[in-house]
């Protein structure tokens, strides 16, 4: 979910300076997987209100829960019925619906294509927003508090909020665009693409926002460098500047940035989904956290845990691959 | 003290948000004109799909929302600034532990934590929930960074000198030099409590219909938004104003009382 910029400066990726191995931060994603999971199993099996109570027909007596509970399996010890449950996703078994008896991983393979492109989407748009506006807020001079208070006010602004203001001008007030989705779940959202417009900005924006302000403040650090001004001064063209002495400096950042901002973009799905009727996961969660369809839940969250995870990895590696300061002055860095 | 002006705006959004429901011309869950009707004479904001004043439910709609935001973010506040001092104070296995902790919750996003936990817990509670997972471990570390800074202060070190303990230590020398510091993110604690609750309310597991409720006026009214858009914009609106004034706030509070940034 964005937040300021104060939120997510000290994420734990953002450690790790100088050379770093592969094997460490893919053995910790590996390790903070397995504490999710135990903390996603946790919150939805072990606390009140398990998967018997929930299929119970009303009105059913103790006894019936009771006997419906060792059917399911769930008189058994926590820690087996967890055993079971991780071993199951490491199989690609995400087990079945409380609702509808169906795979959960089929729903969330049906699923998944049309909140990719939705996510996807986003990100393209997000991303070269965020670099641009992070660009503009960390190289603004007299205006930089008026800049970065517009930024974080507006980055402030929650995704119900822009979604909704979004439809109420595009659809509502304009009336250039539907404001529900009415995609049937398992048709491609490619093939009506006016349908991806309203969600994808209301996903994209937020997240731009958030992900500019934490950029400024890499854009100012690497504008204030030595050999940025010694550039300036040798009548190197601004552009020049900005692609050879700046750019470089900013992928670091940049790429850890987006990987935080992917984890907000992936919650945010939740909201647009609902909110414009896109039959993707985040929906899906949403509509199975209101039938406590436990399975299925876990599958998504833990899908969603994974990407952020993975996001995150691949950002570090990327850190430690192109950072110039490795490679000593940037002249031998490129 | 400029943050004296910061912090009328602030109490006085809150008291209009708390006290909206008072000044509601119309019972907000009464019907009292046909369905989605635009603004007009006796609804500046036109009605809702049932046909209900949006006005009376927009200055209904906040208090609830606000109130379980400012408990989810005085928890979080209060779990990390106690982690931050313990984390900053005790020894390096403490200090590691705390953070790694810390680390840990902020590898999910506060709202699919909430979502989750929303399997056992009601609504409110989840957002409590998600904004002292996802906000704490933030505060942690700021406070920490802080204790780190001062715990070889002159005043510190006689008050260790004059033999008292360290939990007084902690309370009555640290704690005092960082109250600019914790305002600061009490208040970005709130925004991040709003936009949890806002979402959590949007997709149904806050306030119940027929409440009034910003977050569910915005997915209750989206349907009817091509014949009443000020049914979705007013509600929009006010849930902006909420989170975009606090997050000023913090900004001027942690400008001129040193804290952040």
């Amino acid at each position: 979910m964005p937040t300021t910029a104060k939120a997510a400066a000290p994420f734990p990726s953002s450690g790790g300076g100088g050379p770093v191995r592969a094997a460490v931060p893919v053995a910790r994603t590996g390790l903070l997987l397995v504490a999710v999971s135990i903390a996603v199993f946790t919150a939805t099996d072990v606390l009140p209100g398990d998967a018997a109570s929930v299929r119970a027909t009303p009105g059913a007596t103790q006894e019936q829960v009771a006997e419906l509970r060792a059917q399911l399996g769930l008189d058994r010890p926590a820690w087996r019925r967890y055993a079971d449950w991780a071993g199951g996703l490491l199989t690609g078994d995400a087990g079945t619906s409380l609702v509808n008896g169906r795979p959960v991983a089929d729903a969330v393979a049906q699923r998944g294509a049309a909140t990719t492109a939705l996510v996807g989407g986003a990100l393209l748009v997000a991303a070269p927003l965020m670099l641009l506006l992070g660009w503009w807020a960390g190289a603004a001079r007299r205006t930089r508090g008026v800049v970065t208070a517009v930024l974080t006010g507006a980055a402030a602004i929650p995704t119900a909020v822009v979604a909704s203001g979004l439809a109420a001008l595009l659809s509502g007030a304009l009336g250039l665009l539907p404001a529900v989705s009415l995609l049937a779940p398992g048709v491609s959202p490619l093939r009506s693409p006016e349908l991806l417009v309203l969600p994808v900005l209301s996903a994209a924006l937020p997240t731009a926002l958030f992900g500019a302000g934490l950029l400024s403040g890499a854009v100012a650090d690497t504008l204030r460098r030595p050999h940025v001004a010694d550039a300036r001064r040798r009548g190197r063209p601004a552009w020049a500047v900005a692609c050879v002495d700046v750019l470089p400096f900013l992928l670091a950042p940049f790429a850890r940035v987006v990987a935080i901002s992917a984890g907000g973009l992936i919650a945010a799905t939740t909201v647009v989904e609902t909110l414009f009727g896109y039959p993707g996961l985040g929906s899906l969660l949403v509509s199975a956290v209101a039938a406590r369809d436990v399975p299925v839940v876990q599958a998504i969250a833990m899908l969603a845990a994974l990407v952020v995870l993975a996001g995150l990895l691949a950002a570090d590696l990327v850190a430690a691959a192109v950072s110039p300061r490795r490679t000593g002055p940037l002249g031998e860095a490129r | 003290m400029r943050s004296v002006p910061v912090a009328a705006v602030v109490l006085a959004l809150l008291a209009a948000a708390v006290g909206g429901p008072l000044l509601a011309p119309h019972d907000p869950t009464g019907v009292v004109a046909a369905a989605w009707q635009a603004p007009g004479p006796g609804h500046p904001l036109g009605t809702d799909g049932l046909g209900r004043d949006v006005w009376s439910r927009v200055l209904a709609g906040g208090r609830d929302l606000v109130a379980t935001a400012a408990v989810a973010a005085v928890a979080a506040s209060a779990v990390g600034v106690a982690g931050g001092l313990v984390a900053g104070w005790a020894g390096r296995i403490a200090d590691q532990a705390l953070t790694g902790a810390a680390d840990l919750l902020l590898a999910v996003p506060s709202l699919l934590l909430a979502l989750v936990v929303a399997v056992a817990v009601p609504g409110r509670a989840a957002v409590v929930v998600a904004t002292v997972c996802g906000g704490a471990p933030l505060t942690l570390r700021v406070v920490r960074d802080a204790v780190h800074d001062v715990r070889h202060a002159g005043y510190v070190e006689a008050a260790r000198a004059r033999g008292e303990r360290p939990a007084s230590v902690l309370v009555r020398e640290v704690l005092p030099a960082m109250r600019g510091l914790v305002a600061a993110d009490l208040g970005l604690r709130l925004v991040i409590a709003v936009q949890i609750a806002s979402a959590l309310g949007l997709l149904g597991f806050g306030a119940a219909p027929p409440a009034p409720d910003w977050a569910l006026m915005l997915r209750e009214n989206m349907p009817g938004v091509a014949a009443n858009p000020a049914a979705v914009a007013a509600p929009a609106a006010a849930l902006g104003l909420v989170t975009v004034t606090l997050a000023l706030a913090v900004q001027t509070a942690a400008r001129h009382d040193g804290g952040p940034r």
